[in-house]
């Protein structure tokens, strides 16, 4: 029982990454029509360039909880500055295209991202993550003694969730993106500034999978390979989410990070989660809707 | 021999009733018309036929055998070919090999025989491409047979689009507006090719369109749909003359559809300024908005040409005409939705010709479009703020919930959710809070009761109190020259015929022409009013004749400057000179 | 036989004497990339017909020649048949997969079916290609070992006589593009077309979409394993690591760069795939200038894929093969002097 909870609260943890993840994807396909395969690409990357300030350069004189903090600080900043580079440079220019040929602009994204990710940090294994609690640190849930970082996690997920949500529904630039991503062309005819929404939009989605990325690094021995590839895990959440609803896709991510790790109690296998997001994939679509995605104005 | 035979189909989207208690009956060798207002389910029906969609309720029997469970291929294997509203051609492909397809679609083929080049297969081309040529030519295609389909202008892709689906043999053909984006010659040699095919090829046709005078021309027998349902059914001239019918296209509220929906809705409005004064004062100021020359469409479509328009601030003006004719598009050349390909829009002295929609929206051109432009997952309130967010005035909501009390009692709902009059008052709303300079409205009226619709109308004499001048394109005409000080009338994708309301609320005959089309075989003897004292004469049925065809623009225009000279109707001058004409 | 097939034959055998010639003399490392790159050739040529002809996105390519590579090996050091044999059980497996992942893509379009795709090659490449509960047809993870092999009669194995297995999968490479061809410009190949082009009309005039898309997966994921499955040959094992998620990626990409509707596509970025990298990190480094060391590795050539794949889609839509062709039936139109209605557009 005890090692029950255990693992639900791992799994949780991991679902609370998928969720952000996922709801960075649902952001920014919603509002500009785009499915950014290369979501987990900029997460990574993003994620890098945290580890880069956090054991790369000397700290002489910080508090540990200070370097920790310049580090993250530096990864969303990159992470933001990315999103708006990666708008203006390349979205901007495919606005009309179909949705099909916006994706595989994002898989050519990935690619480059991984490449130069991999040119500068090489295809090592990194087994330094960064914490955001101490290592050691642990709370008592019915007298199991849980790392707190697992913790930490869920809250900041749920916490980003909310945050995201109060965001979208109180402000008036929330405003306008709801209403962008129900229909752009109305949207500019209420004077909406669709650009400038779309590339806020870029920017909070990648603000968000660096944030997932960073907070990941406890789980896996990262590189920059598998952190891309948490795209499908994360699109498995979204889809769960049908792509549209918020709540669903943060729900969804829970559920994902659940189903992910409750076989490893008896199952000891690095590929098994990858075929239960699959089967994951399969059954939401199929069964959920029968013409694909939902239509997206565009 | 009835050939299709439709019993009680129903099909309903989620809450929505798009056919209801459908039934209707073809018979071999006719051509079937199927006509109605916008949002009347002609094309859903379609789908049904087709197989697109399965229905609700209802059979559907081609030739004897029920169309159940049949898929699309296999319908198109018992003789059932169509056209799309918006071209489904298949682009990448040169028009023969468009036309060989359904050829060989039918007949089984074998893939490994075809990437061997086996003599089978070889053989098998050599005859579809004979014959595919041979619908080529007899459609007058000939030249275009190597070119790729996506090339090609859009009055040839609609012949392509025809000869692809006579490639197949059909038995039933349906055609899904064939007439959509062609002008009016363009048309007149769609209606003759229409029964050329008919007698050559044999086959049956269903035919949807909005342009009445094809209709009328071509089809022997014709249902009228309304709402997803069928209301009339006649001969063309029986239909054309049937009051239901008229009614429908033109808005007056009928026994049958005045009891639908009819909520109390609760407008507080206050009192009207005299419509005088104002336009008096507007037409000293030069045109608030101007447009000139202006040409526009989608894709290889054009739909409009040599739009000139004008509007003076806290004028009132409509724009009629039939479906197709272009209306829309206007509006969402001005507003920047689509680009302009000629002409020029001017705004308040500034030249907004493709500018994007945002920046014309904020200087002051609110355009509310067809279908309302609303955000179904937003609230009431959300909606409203954010017509404040942009359009920086302070926040008057509360202003706007005394407007429409109703709108406050569901604040926090998604608009999504409200009903369609509900909504058009949000987009109202919208309007009374930003307090443009020019408001543009698409179809205000469409799906809503025409009590509502009566309603709603008060709401644009307030508009133009705070001095908001309005471009309304309607259906309703009646309504809309109501309330409206000028009107253009739109026909095949230019302007007609432009005139102060008045003079058309009097001149029926130029409008139902207009929208119902002409009548080349009516023989009743039909009073005319002919000129504004109540004259009334009643006219040789075969003058009419000649009257009733429409008359092209110039003419009309000429008629209207003599017309205004001599300081009588244009509608009497017409008569007066074609009696001439006849007795000469 | 009509003029369309003799000149593509023609075409083909000309290719065939010229290419076969290219490796003879050039050392083994180049003699493995030339037949590697004819492998990846199938890959992108499978591509060709799913998504350049009836329009199917698809993720996973890599992954049906994987599943052949495996197949053909299983058989050939697993269970000790010819490498015929192999090669026809490797064809079949990846034939049987490409059905099985046609089927969700009977209800699924466009993105969503790209994304069923490359959940499919992350679970092969990180799942069956790798856990152990596949060893039985993996071979463990070592992988089977593939030596000694001959094909009917011809002796083909990967220490001694390399070229003579790049000549058949040469030979085969054209055989499998004349069909495409051929079949591109037949009644099949048409219905292909209008699938790709607008379903609904496709199915409302007659084309069974089940029978053609089942058959457009079929047939792609089979030519991608006839691909794959020469590759225990050629490199003589069998690993995961070359048929992993990011080469299915790849083949994508450079698939589309190139121009995904057109056959001599393929060929070019097979080339592409396993020459360029190769010749970059092999005489790619050294100095520039006396003062800047460079070192170009195999990650400089997928930056490069990636960055130009998205300047492509962004200024090319129909990638580098199809910018070429349409300029040269435009040139062809002016010399002919066509009348400028009839000219193709730029």
């Amino acid at each position: 029982m005890t090692q029950f909870a255990a693992y639900t609260i791992i799994g949780l943890s991991l679902g609370g990454i998928f969720a952000l993840a996922a709801l960075g994807i649902v952001l920014i396909y919603r509002v500009t029509g785009v499915l950014n395969f290369a979501h987990g690409a900029m997460g990574m990357f993003s994620t890098f360039v945290a580890w880069q300030v956090f054991y790369g350069m000397p700290h002489t004189g910080m508090a540990p909880w200070m370097v920790t903090a310049e580090a993250i600080a530096a990864g969303l900043v990159f992470a933001v500055l990315l999103g708006l580079v990666l708008e203006l440079a390349v979205f901007r220019w495919v606005r009309n295209r179909p949705q099909i040929t916006k994706a595989v602009i994002t898989i050519g994204v990935l690619l480059a991202l991984q490449s130069a990710a991999s040119l500068i940090w090489k295809n090592n294994q990194y087994h330094l993550p960064i914490y955001l609690a101490p290592q050691t640190a642990t709370f008592k849930i019915a007298d199991v003694p849980i790392g707190a970082n697992y913790i930490v996690i869920v809250v900041v997920a749920l916490g980003l969730a909310f945050g995201l949500a109060a965001f979208l529904r109180g402000t008036a630039f929330g405003r306008a993106m709801r209403a962008v991503s129900d229909d752009p062309t109305a949207a500019s005819l209420w004077g909406v500034r669709v650009d400038m929404v779309g590339a806020v939009s870029w920017m909070l989605g990648s603000l968000i999978a660096a944030v997932a990325g960073i907070l990941i690094t406890p789980f896996i021995n990262f590189d920059t390979t598998s952190l891309t590839l948490l795209i499908v895990d994360s699109l498995a959440a979204a889809l769960i989410g049908g792509l549209v609803s918020l709540p669903m896709t943060v729900l969804g991510g829970f559920l994902l990070g659940l189903l992910e790790t409750y076989p490893t109690m008896w199952i000891q296998s690095l590929g098994l989660p990858r075929l239960i997001a699959l089967l994951v994939i399969l059954a939401v679509l199929i069964i959920r809707s029968p013409r694909g995605l939902p239509a997206v104005a565009r | 021999m009835t050939m299709l035979r439709i019993r009680n189909l129903g099909v309903r989207f989620g809450g929505v009733v798009a056919l209801q208690d459908v039934s209707l009956d073809l018979n071999r060798g006719e051509i079937l018309g199927l006509i109605g207002p916008n949002g009347a389910g002609k094309t859903t029906l379609f789908n049904c036929i087709s197989g697109v969609i399965a229905p609700n309720e209802g059979t559907i029997h081609f030739e004897g055998r029920s169309l159940r469970f049949a898929p699309p291929h296999e319908r198109a294997r018992r003789g059932i070919a169509r056209t799309f509203q918006n071209l489904q051609l298949w682009g990448s492909m040169t028009v023969l090999e468009n036309l060989e397809l359904p050829i060989d679609a039918i007949a089984r083929r074998n893939t490994l025989s075809d990437a061997l080049g086996l003599p089978f297969s070889q053989y098998a081309e050599r005859a579809a491409s004979e014959r595919a040529r041979g619908i080529l030519h007899a459609l007058d295609l000939g030249r275009h047979a190597h070119r790729l389909a996506a090339d090609l202008p859009a009055g040839i892709q609609r012949r392509v689009e025809l000869g692809r689906a006579l490639a197949m043999r059909p038995k039933l053909l349906l055609l899904d507006e064939p007439a959509a984006g062609l002008d009016a010659s363009e048309t007149e040699h769609l209606a003759k090719l229409l029964h050329r095919v008919r007698e050559r090829f044999r086959v049956s046709m269903l035919l949807v369109d909005h342009d009445m005078s094809l209709v009328m021309r071509v089809c022997d027998y014709i249902y009228v749909l309304d709402f997803g349902r069928v209301l009339s059914r006649g001969e063309p001239s029986a239909v054309r003359n049937d009051q239901k019918v008229i009614a429908a296209y033109l808005g007056e509220a009928t026994p049958e559809t005045a009891g639908e929906g009819a909520e109390a809705v609760v407008v507080t409005a206050e009192p009207r300024v005299q419509r005088a004064d104002a336009v008096e004062v507007a037409r000293s100021t030069g045109p608030l908005l101007e447009v000139k020359g202006m040409a526009a469409g989608y894709g290889h479509l054009e739909v409009i040409r040599d739009i000139n328009l004008t509007v003076q601030a806290g004028e009132v003006v409509a724009c009629i005409g039939a479906n197709g004719a272009g209306k829309t598009t206007t509006l969402r050349a001005i507003s920047g939705v689509i680009r302009p390909r000629a002409g020029r829009v001017t705004f308040g002295g500034a030249d907004i010709t493709g500018s994007r929609p945002e920046h014309i929206s904020r200087m002051g051109l609110a355009h509310v479009p067809e279908g309302r432009g609303l955000f179904p997952r937003l609230s009431v309130e959300d909606t409203l703020r954010l017509a404040t967010d942009s359009a920086g005035t302070p926040d008057r909501l509360a202003a706007a919930f005394e407007v429409f009390p109703r709108l406050k009692q569901r604040r926090r709902q998604a608009v999504g959710t409200l009903s369609g009059g509900e909504q058009q008052m949000v987009a109202m709303a919208r309007a009374l809070l930003t307090q443009p300079r020019l408001l543009m409205i698409d179809e205000m009226s469409q799906g809503l009761a025409p009590t509502i619709v009566r309603q709603l109308f008060q709401m644009i004499d307030v508009f133009r109190e705070q001095g908001t001048a309005v471009l309304l394109v309607e259906q309703f005409v009646e309504s809309a020259l109501a309330v409206a000080d000028r009107a253009y009338i739109f026909e095949h994708g230019s302007i007609a015929h432009e005139a102060p309301a008045e003079e058309l609320r009097r001149d029926r005959g130029l409008i139902s022409g207009s929208y119902l089309g002409s009548a080349p075989d009516s023989t009743e003897a039909i009073e005319v009013a002919a000129n504004g004292n109540g004259h009334h004469r009643v006219v040789d049925p075969q003058l009419m004749e000649i009257l009733s065809m429409r008359v092209p623009a110039e003419v009309k225009r000429a008629l209207e400057e003599r017309a205004e000279r001599e300081g009588r109707s244009a509608g009497a001058l017409a008569l007066e000179l074609l009696e001439e004409v006849n007795h000469n | 036989m009509m003029p369309g097939h003799i000149v593509r034959f023609a075409i083909a055998i000309v290719a065939f004497s010229i290419l076969a010639r290219l490796p003879v003399g050039l050392d083994p490392a180049f003699q493995f990339d030339a037949a590697l790159a004819i492998v990846w050739g199938f890959g992108i040529l499978s591509l060709v017909l799913l998504t350049g002809y009836a329009g199917q996105v698809s993720l996973c390519q890599a992954t049906f020649a994987g599943v052949a590579a495996y197949g053909a090996g299983m058989t050939v050091a697993g269970m000790h048949g010819g490498y015929l044999l192999g090669i026809v059980i490797g064809v079949l497996a990846a034939t049987v997969l490409g059905v099985i992942v046609g089927l969700p893509a009977l209800r699924l379009h466009g993105i969503t079916l790209a994304i069923v795709t490359l959940g499919i090659a992350l679970v092969f490449d990180k799942y069956v290609f790798q856990d152990h509960i596949f060893d039985w047809f993996t071979g463990g993870t070592g992988g089977w070992q593939v030596t000694q092999a001959s094909l009917l009669g011809i002796p083909v194995d990967s220490s001694t006589h390399l070229l003579n297995a790049y000549d058949v999968m040469l030979a085969l490479f054209c055989v499998v593009a004349v069909l495409m061809v051929n079949l591109h410009q037949s009644g099949a190949g048409r219905r292909f077309r209008a699938i790709r082009d607008s379903e609904l009309a496709a199915s409302t005039m007659g084309v069974n979409l089940t029978r053609y898309k089942l058959l457009a997966f079929a047939i792609s994921a089979g030519i991608a394993g006839l691909g794959g499955s020469f590759y225990p040959l050629i490199a003589g094992s069998v690993s995961p690591q070359p048929f992993w998620v990011f080469t299915s990626l790849q083949l994508a990409a450079i698939g589309v760069l190139m121009g995904v509707r057109y056959v001599p596509a393929a060929a070019l970025g097979g080339l592409f795939m396993a020459v360029v990298p190769d010749v970059l990190t092999r005489y790619g480094h050294g100095t520039f200038m006396n003062r800047f060391n460079y070192d170009i590795s195999y990650d400089w050539f997928q930056l490069a894929v990636g960055v130009l794949l998205v300047l492509q889609l962004i200024l090319l839509p129909d990638g580098v093969w199809g910018d070429i062709r349409a300029r040269a039936s435009r040139a062809w139109d002016v010399v002919r002097m066509k009348p400028r209605e009839e000219m193709r557009p730029a």
